[in-house]
């Protein structure tokens, strides 16, 4: 099973991840994705990039999501390419989330 | 043991206008308003008093800070609401010596030049606000705040407010939130509230137990003050002690008393005969000291040099047989859940440190676990308006360093050792 983790910490669900989860899930669903878990996340920490989406275990990193980014990022979870120009997170910050999720905590 | 606070060591009765008096209670009113505010000040400042909500801060230096703001109003704030698990030094005060309580409050409200103080009590504290009622009505009518104290042109007015009974509320700035009307949240700083705090006016924001102790300053002097505790620690504190002891109570000990007078002399020592594993001297936001550390004089300084912290004096022993995990666990969670929320990053680090002392707790951590806490903790040093955000680091760290075999074991098996 994939998780596609949506941050819904403050500064993410005042720039509108809880819609934006929400949305995610009815694309996903529509698109018979049922390997992939779209679910809330505690925070990534990316608080002035926000809405951060966290892609696991592949580690795709989108910051600054919007509605009209959802379509590529369902078409990359259907195995559709990256969505380069929404991976502009500093790598430093990356691995320290990653290595976070490898623990297992989401 | 005789303190400054309790003279005959701690009584747990109301102490009313009568006996105080009789004890030279409000003398050292009657001597601050014939000289002048800088003069209480400037005996305040040689006496050392450090603040004992928990930060230490300089008392004396707080007052002149306020004290030398142009703006005007000045506010004092009494800070009455005591949330520190375990604490109970303030609600006894309140309780028991509430007249020495209300002339440090007007003493201090002199030296700052505040027309207004603002006693922000626990609102669960039902006997304290009682008692600190009946002592102010008893103050004022016998002329010790209100209109021309003692006949002098020094005007005070004072009012209760209760405190919401949440960890944050008695940070200092989210008490000025609360008592302008809002939220239990704190504010960014700076600005500090000596230069903008309540209503945007210079403030002093003032723990019950450094109020305390004024009076009795300024009634003998600065160098009688000194003559109680360490260089860096003036006076007596007073610490709580909690169920883990024989002898659960509140302590006045003279600064640099060794942590084991407290735990044995006072405490009666831990609670079932158990060799003391750990001791926690600030509880719950300090870093756990091994018993070899036992012998620490209690006193600012030692305390930093021995790895951990005085706080507002809450000790609490953990006893061989106790888990370290289950109890940073127990912290953490507190932590997470008393996090008012308006910084995302103390959300995030609250929420991700009890997530991962959870998995560590059931033995689940995958890649190396140990080493993501101090990462963590790294990655949002400095980044809340308060100091919550820096809290669950050193009962984390310290358990970390002190007691690895306990984390180890329930890595490898997924239980607890202890049991």
């Amino acid at each position: 099973m994939r998780a596609c983790l949506v941050c819904q910490n403050v500064d993410c669900k005042t720039r509108g991840s809880e819609q934006l989860m929400v949305e995610l899930q009815k694309r996903v669903a529509a698109k018979g994705l049922t390997d992939v878990e779209v679910k809330p996340y505690m925070c990534f920490g990316a608080c002035q990039e926000g809405p951060n989406i966290v892609i696991y275990p592949e580690k795709s990193w989108y910051a600054g999501v919007k509605t009209q980014d959802l379509d590529e990022i369902t078409d990359h979870l259907a195995g559709g390419p990256n969505v380069q120009r929404l991976d502009t997170i500093d790598s430093s910050l990356k691995e320290l989330i990653y290595q976070l999720l490898d623990t297992g905590i989401f | 043991m005789k303190g400054i606070l309790f003279p005959q060591g701690v009584v747990e009765a109301r102490e009313g206008l009568k006996e105080y008096l009789a004890r030279g209670g409000y003398q050292a009113l009657t001597k601050a308003v014939k000289s002048t505010p800088e003069e209480v000040i400037k005996i305040v400042s040689e006496a050392g008093l450090r603040g004992r909500g928990g930060a230490g801060f300089p008392t004396g230096k707080k007052w002149a800070f306020t004290r030398e703001c142009s703006e005007q109003p000045h506010y004092l704030v009494l800070n009455g609401g005591e949330d520190e698990p375990g604490s109970k030094k303030d609600r006894m005060l309140m309780e028991f010596l509430p007249h020495l309580v209300i002339e440090g409050v007007i003493l201090s409200a002199y030296a700052i030049g505040a027309a207004e103080a603002y006693l922000y009590i626990n609102a669960n504290y039902a006997e304290a606000t009682k008692s600190i009622t009946d002592a102010l009505t008893e103050a004022k009518n016998a002329g010790y705040w209100g209109q021309n104290v003692l006949g002098s042109k020094f005007n005070l007015d004072i009012k209760l407010v209760p405190a919401p009974h949440n960890y944050v509320a008695g940070e200092d700035t989210a008490a000025i939130e609360v008592i302008e009307g809002k939220k239990a949240w704190p504010r960014q700083k700076p600005p500090f509230p000596v230069t903008v705090g309540l209503f945007g006016k210079p403030t002093a924001v003032n723990n019950v137990e450094t109020l305390a102790n004024v009076a009795p300053i300024i009634l003998h002097d600065a160098d009688w003050y000194r003559k109680f505790g360490t260089p860096d620690s003036r006076g007596t504190m007073i610490f709580s002690l909690n169920d883990d002891v024989n002898r659960p109570g509140i302590y006045e000990l003279p600064f640099g008393t060794p942590l084991r007078y407290l735990i044995e002399e006072c405490g009666g020592g831990i609670k079932g005969g158990k060799k003391i594993k750990a001791i926690m001297p600030a509880a719950p936001s300090s870093a756990f000291l091994p018993l070899d550390k036992i012998d620490t004089p209690l006193d600012h300084n030692s305390m930093r040099e021995a790895g951990s912290g005085l706080g507002c004096g809450v000790v609490r022993l953990i006893g061989e047989g106790t888990c370290i995990v289950e109890e940073v666990l127990k912290i953490s969670e507190f932590f997470t859940v008393e996090s008012c929320g308006q910084c995302p990053a103390c959300r995030m680090e609250t929420n991700t440190l009890t997530a991962l002392l959870k998995k560590v707790q059931q033995g689940q951590g995958g890649a190396p676990i140990l080493e993501q806490f101090s990462k963590v903790l790294a990655f949002n040093k400095g980044k809340g308006f308060c100091n919550l955000i820096a809290m669950p680091g050193p009962p984390i760290e310290s358990a970390l360093k002190l007691f690895p075999a306990d984390f180890e074991a329930h890595l490898a098996t997924g239980k607890c050792p202890a049991n």
